[in-house]
């Protein structure tokens, strides 16, 4: 309790671990996303520049999908159950 | 750039590049989209733009080759008609004819390509792949709705007719992959 006035250069380390260590946790959520709904939706063959329709409603449904299952596997992991 | 003495086999191919760049075609850097450009694709995202726009083009073209079409064979071999009429009279009557013929021409393309267009974006949304499919589904949709006047039979042969016409078309327009 005696150190609560001021954050100690231990307490800076972590917060700072931590941070950065979310925002690496972020970067690979982002890069992961994107290269699964591109190699599921995106058809090779690149006949024009501009994401047709498909592609497009395709997307939106692979990232809706992917952060819910992003979210539903982080609460079953963080609601600290015993394993099955 | 080459500030520091150290790695060199690092500099030297900056400062070779800016001096080859003059030689080769400029490479444009990587620009993501801004916010703008990407709401004003999303306008051709949006189904009832995309078939009213069809529909608006396809009343133009129907226009033109009703005129042209007119044009063409317009029958003024009837006798009772040219007897009674002058010159003057005569143009007159063509020009309505033309008119009449162009308009309902108008009418059929535009509804045509209303139909196909939402018939097409309906289905490739639903679906979310770009594929033939949707076009074979929209064609027969389109071939149906427009012969359905004639009964069951002759909406089967408008869809089918149409489909293989709109799958020839999308294939012609692909032939260069």
């Amino acid at each position: 309790m005696a150190a609560n006035n001021a954050p100690t250069e231990l307490d800076k380390e972590q917060i700072f671990g931590m941070a950065e260590k979310e925002m690496e946790y972020r970067v690979e959520l982002f890069n992961k996303l994107t290269s699964t709904c591109f190699n599921k939706c995106i058809d090779k063959r690149y006949k024009e520049t501009e994401l047709n329709m498909g592609e497009n409603s395709c997307i939106d449904r692979c990232v809706s999908k992917y952060w819910q299952v992003t979210n539903l596997i982080g609460q079953l992991l963080g609601s600290n159950r015993p394993p099955m | 750039m080459a500030s520091t003495s150290g790695t060199e086999s690092t500099e030297t191919p900056i400062s070779s590049l800016s001096s080859k760049e003059a030689e080769k075609p400029q490479i444009e850097p990587l620009r993501l989209p801004t916010i703008e450009e990407i709401r004003g694709q999303d306008i051709w995202n949006n189904c009832a733009v995309r078939s009213v726009v069809s529909g608006v083009l396809g009343g133009g073209l129907g226009f033109f080759m009703g005129l042209f079409f007119g044009a063409l064979d317009n029958p003024l071999t009837n006798p009772l008609v040219q007897e009674e009429m002058t010159a003057k009279q005569q143009f007159i009557y063509t020009a309505k004819q033309m008119g009449k013929r162009s308009i309902s021409s108008a009418k059929t393309f535009a509804l045509m390509g209303l139909i196909f267009s939402a018939a097409e974006c309906v289905v490739e949304k639903a679906r979310a792949k770009h594929d033939m499919t949707n076009t074979v589904v929209a064609g027969c949709a389109t071939g149906g709705s427009l012969s359905a006047k004639g009964g069951p039979k002759a909406a089967c042969v408008g869809c089918a007719g149409f489909a293989t016409f709109s799958v020839l078309i999308e294939k012609f327009l692909d032939r260069h992959n």
